[in-house]
């Protein structure tokens, strides 16, 4: 027969399919031999440090020593948290100028960083942390700043890929629950329950409050109220959620209105709490009510995008950095020297994480994420020698030394990770005076 | 602390505002169904469109005019509004040209994809010109204005004033250029029956391209508007399309005062919702106000979908 | 071999461009391989694309069925995914709200019975109306869906999304993304032979007729609603088994992609692809992700780097380009169905290919396919 019957056409094109997933079988098992990170085009090497060229290195898979190691990084360059992802990249450069000075392991190999935009929300994350494991097989990850962002890339790439993950300014208390997470930022816990006791002092019994609706506005608000009705007998009396990146919350805004609270606290992103600032200005709010905050809310744009007075007497809690410690304030030093502008302990963080990531590669047997997951932590912990940068590290390292030897204490701070991941943390009072942030007293958690 | 207090006619008066921006698309949007007969898709891009031509054109006049004012808002806003109406009224007739006239003969189904096409194209020109972070037209916010305040007990601002009353001009020109001029009564013979219109001489060229214009102009003023009063941001028109939609529907399409009366409807319920989440009202919440609209949208189209004052589709 | 030849050249290629195009996709298949050989392309990367071309081959089969075979222009796509895509992960994520921890299996029953109740729900108001009624009703509608996935947090976890969603079948000794990629081939062959086999049956041939030419349907005596949302939840089931598909392939999950824009991709693949035709709806669906993810990889390209150029905004700028593009100059799509709806023996008996029912389908469908009356 020349022409086919209907059955074999469909047996043919069930049998040509059977193949092509037999194809893909087989491909699955060649897979598993990949495992050799391939040093491919990089976006990100030595930055701009110092006044030299940022090179952008490419270079060849070797089959022995590596020339070069890369790291994947999900940072928020656009989005609601791109304040962050600025403040991140300053921070990224001037640890891999520091790193590529003094190089990686025997032969001084290059430590190169890939990066994703994560655009600020779960999915970008999701999509950029596949990209950097699936693709370009890297053994270690940081990323990334929004918690809900880290959750997901943790829950649903990394962690089953087996890949270290190091959020750089995460702060949610969720991220407690997933030990194998770790980050440079300390748990938002010990901030929510500051943020309750300093409006308590302030007088006020009754507040609302409105949180971004993701794992990080969770996470704190739940603290926060917890703490203010248990331990304050105040009254929560509004306590819901909004979304990330609305033009407009008059919704929210005039629900609080519609309660009896003194205070409003906003746990919220920059983008999102200017366009609730300009609101509640434009309604009159700001001169009923006061406004309270966390870390999110320090963002130059939002002074820069609101008007005078729309909310002065606002108050605050933020993360903040160690000011007296001499390896902070030589990296204010490089800062300065590099950008405009002094830092934020955001940068600090960044800082640490690339640092603590050379660190662990150095301490390593191998460039796998199981052999970096058994080191990263050790080399923070406080048995061992101090050291305050990676060539001191490395000195010590190369000299025989094993991770437990070392105790990084970072720019942010000591950055002990403990047994859930997190770090220590310093908190700082901040408050709007004259339409300007003003930075008060400190907080240790 | 002064304990605050809503009264129900502030969410009135944040209708108003609110329905003044949706009138003036759905004025547009009606004319081009009842018109060129299909639903455009990119009406809410054209808004997007209209909103940052505005915002360019911020760069030059700014410098130029300083801060002088009127209303309470400065010069430079109400040239930028201009600039921005013209641009998208030229973007709008040259779209027409290149884009629907060369496919008119494959229905109103092709017609539909192809503004789907152009929508997403506005909006890749519009990221790609300003980046995807939110803008604002820097207009300087004033707080609500204070005898108004204390009469009324709402709090209005002079943006919001302005913006009402602008819509009001902008409403009574085109009524007026409807019911008074040669070309009105093309336009509303055309929208009425095409073919008859047509057959007694009128060239539906000529009242195409008005009614594009119009219609363009019309978004920009929308979308210049809702930049005000909220943000400039690449996705705004699309996020409201829906809703402009539904005033279209229930006003009835082909009926520019249907449009009017819809979006007037539509555009203060949306405002109300938060009111009627307040007082109780079962199954309506805030977080819901859209999505009212739209049930009111599918019900009106199963009920009349002629709406309220359109002729039978 | 030649019964193979003939098949190809029978099914595959029937004219001087459809062998292009199929030269095209071989050549780019070639390219992938030796990207993959030679450690530029990622193979488990690939096989993650390969399986995402997979997902969106089985929404356009869906929408195909709505739109190419009934005519109805269906715009809440992205919200019958999105419900497959919840009912996996709520039912089998071990922490979501539900926080059950099923096997999938339950996950896509669930999406194919969820989804084909909400069908319904959605069809009775909208199934009656013209066409551009349809489609603004549809698309408010699935905004209506979305805004309830979103803000009923204590049930779906809003915008926080649902992580942990669990791969199906790792108890294969295969890597994941490779028995990921294997099931929706699976999926794809299963769903695409169904088809086949009912639109070539006195069913689909009703549904052709209310397509073209909707009144003459009635008139010949069917209850052209009934057939219309038969059509309706066989379409939203099959995007629903397509959602919780996904779900298993991303491992998590949120509102993000419920906007009307996938709706529109999906759109865009069934055009390009060719309305009415699966064939086409395969290759549309594999030309939409390779723009998607293409785009991605040449932000790894340097020189465009220093270009400067957000490259999604591009992505965007080329989807609408193409959409205007195909329907002024190739409106039958790439690969229209012509004679793919008709037995080869019939398409034998009757002489050289029949008629076309490409786009707008002209024949009223009950004449010329004289072969099926099986």
């Amino acid at each position: 027969m020349l022409v086919m019957s209907p059955h074999d056409m469909g047996r043919r094109t069930l049998l040509k399919l059977s193949g092509l997933s037999l194809v893909g079988a087989t491909a699955g098992c060649l897979e598993g031999e990949e495992e050799t990170p391939t040093a491919t085009t990089t976006e990100e090497s030595g930055g701009g440090g110092g006044g030299d060229d940022g090179t952008t290195t490419t270079t060849e898979e070797s089959g022995g020593d590596e020339s070069s190691y890369t790291i994947g990084m999900v940072d928020s360059l656009t989005g609601s948290l791109a304040p962050y992802g600025e403040r991140n990249t300053r921070g990224r450069e001037l640890a891999l100028a520091a790193i590529n000075e003094v190089g990686i392991g025997s032969e001084g190999a290059s430590l190169n960083i890939s990066v994703e935009d994560d655009e600020s929300t779960n999915q970008g994350g999701v999509n950029g942390a596949q990209v950097l494991v699936n693709q370009d097989g890297v053994p270690l990850l940081i990323g990334s700043v929004g918690s809900g962002v880290s959750i997901a890339i943790h829950d649903s790439v990394t962690r089953d890929a087996g890949v270290v993950q190091i959020s750089q300014n995460s702060t949610s208390p969720e991220l407690t629950t997933r030990p194998e997470l770790l980050r440079m930022s300390p748990s938002g816990s010990a901030k929510g329950q500051a943020l309750a006791s300093l409006v308590n002092d302030d007088g006020h019994d009754t507040v609302a409050v409105t949180w971004i609706n993701n794992d990080y506005g969770t996470g704190l608000s739940d603290v926060f109220a917890e703490t203010f009705e248990s331990e304050f007998d105040g009254t929560v009396a509004y306590n819901e959620p909004h979304d990330q990146g609305q033009s407009s919350y008059s919704g929210i805004l005039t629900e609080m209105a519609s309660t009896d609270a003194s205070a409003w606290i906003f746990l919220t992103y920059a983008n999102e709490y200017t366009v609730m600032v300009n609101e509640g200005f434009d309604q009159g709010y700001n001169t009923s009510v006061d406004y309270y905050g966390a870390e999110s809310t320090v963002a130059d744009s939002i002074i820069e995008n609101t008007p005078e007075g729309s909310m002065d007497g606002m108050t605050g809690i933020t993360e903040s950095a160690p000011q007296d410690q001499e390896n902070y304030q030589n990296f204010v030093a490089a800062f300065e020297e590099n950008y405009d502008g002094t830092p934020t302990v955001w940068s600090a963080y960044a800082y640490d994480a690339v640092t603590v990531a050379a660190i662990a590669i150095e301490a390593a047997d191998e460039f796998t994420g199981e052999a970096l997951a058994s080191v990263v932590r050790d080399v923070t912990r406080p048995e061992g020698e101090e050291v305050f940068n990676f060539e001191e590290a490395a000195a010590v390292l190369r000299d025989g030394g094993s991770p437990s030897d070392i105790n990084y204490q970072g720019v942010s701070g000591p950055v002990d990770l403990d047994e859930n991941g997190d770090p220590p943390g310093y908190y700082q009072i901040y408050s709007v005076e004259d339409h300007e942030y003003v930075f008060g007293d400190y907080i240790t958690s | 602390m002064i304990p605050l207090q809503i009264s129900p006619f502030q969410y009135v008066a944040n209708g108003v505002v609110f329905s003044s921006i949706i009138v003036l698309a759905a004025i547009g949007l009606s004319l081009v169904y009842s018109i060129a007969d299909f639903a455009n898709f990119a009406h809410g891009d054209l808004m997007t469109v209209g909103a940052f031509s505005a915002l360019f054109s911020v760069g030059f006049f700014r410098p130029m005019l300083g801060d002088a004012g009127v209303f309470g808002l400065p010069l430079w806003f109400f040239l930028a509004l201009a600039f921005g109406m013209g641009a998208a009224a030229v973007i709008s007739v040259v779209t027409n040209r290149v884009v629907y006239r060369p496919v008119k003969d494959s229905g109103s189904i092709g017609l539909l994809i192809s503004s789907i096409g152009v929508a997403l194209v506005y909006r890749a020109l519009v990221f790609l010109s300003f980046g995807t972070e939110p803008e604002r037209y820097g207009v300087p916010r004033q707080g609500p204005v204070p005898w108004v305040r204390e009469t009324l007990g709402i709090a209005v601002t002079p943006r919001n004033l302005v913006v009402v009353a602008l819509t009001v001009v902008l409403v009574t020109a085109l009524h007026l250029t409807l019911t008074r001029t040669t070309l009105g009564r093309k336009m509303r013979a055309t929208a009425d029956n095409a073919d008859l219109a047509r057959v007694s001489g009128i060239r539906t060229s000529e009242v195409i391209f008005a009614m594009w214009l119009i219609g363009g102009a019309l978004a920009a003023a929308g979308g210049v508007f809702l930049g005000l009063e909220e943000l400039v941001r690449p996705r705004m028109g699309f996020d409201i399309l829906l809703i402009v939609f539904a005033a279209v529907i229930l006003g009835g399409i082909g009926s520019v005062y249907g449009a009017m009366l819809g979006g007037l409807v539509i555009g203060m319920v949306h405002e109300l919702v938060p009111l009627f989440d307040q007082l109780g009202v079962p199954l309506v919440s805030t977080p819901y106000a859209e999505a009212v609209a739209f049930v009111i949208m599918v019900v009106i189209l199963l009920v009349r979908p002629s709406g309220i004052a359109g002729d039978s589709g | 071999m030649s019964a193979v030849t003939s098949w190809v050249r029978e099914t595959l290629v029937r004219d001087a461009t459809e062998r292009r195009i199929f030269a095209a996709l071989g050549l780019i298949t070639v390219l992938l391989v030796v990207g993959v050989l030679t450690g530029v392309v990622g193979l488990r990367f690939l096989l993650f694309q390969i399986a995402l071309v997979g997902m969106y081959a089985l929404l356009s089969l869906g929408l195909n069925v709505q739109w190419g075979y009934a005519g109805l222009i269906n715009f809440s796509v992205a919200a019958f995914w999105g419900i497959g895509a919840y009912c996996a992960a709520l039912l089998t994520a071990p922490n979501s709200p539900l926080g059950l921890g099923l096997h999938p299996v339950f996950g896509f029953l669930a999406a194919i019975v969820v989804s084909a109740f909400v069908a319904v729900l959605i069809g009775i108001p909208t199934l009656r109306l013209r066409e551009d009624y349809l489609a603004i009703a549809s698309l408010g509608l699935a905004e209506v869906i979305r805004a309830i996935i979103l803000n009923e947090r204590q049930w779906t976890a809003g915008s926080s999304g649902i992580s942990g969603i669990p791969n199906l079948m790792s108890w294969l000794p295969l890597t994941d993304s490779a028995t990921t990629a294997a099931i929706v081939v699976f999926l794809i062959a299963v769903v695409y032979l169904f088809l086949r086999r009912v639109h070539r049956s006195p069913w689909g041939r009703v549904l052709r007729t209310i397509r073209s030419d909707e009144n003459l349907a009635k008139a010949l005596g069917k209850n052209t609603y009934r057939f219309k949302m038969q059509a309706f939840v066989l379409g939203s089931v099959i995007m629903a088994v397509a959602g919780a598909f996904y779900a298993h392939l991303n491992l998590y999950i949120d509102p993000s992609d419920l906007v009307p824009l996938t709706t529109f991709y999906i759109w865009i693949a069934v055009i390009l692809g060719g309305t009415g035709s699966n064939r086409g709806a395969v290759v549309g669906a594999a030309v939409v992700i390779a723009i998607r993810e293409g785009t991605r990889f040449l932000n790894d390209i340097g020189f465009i780097q220093t270009l400067g150029v957000d490259l999604a905004p591009l992505r965007l700028l080329f989807v609408g380009g193409l959409i205007i593009l195909i329907m002024r100059f190739r409106q039958d799509g790439l690969l229209p169905p012509k004679d793919e709806l008709i037995w080869p023996a019939a398409r034998d008996g009757s002489g050289a290919g029949g008629a076309s029912p490409s786009g707008a389908a002209s024949d009223g469908g009950a004449s010329s396919n004289g072969g099926d009356d099986r």
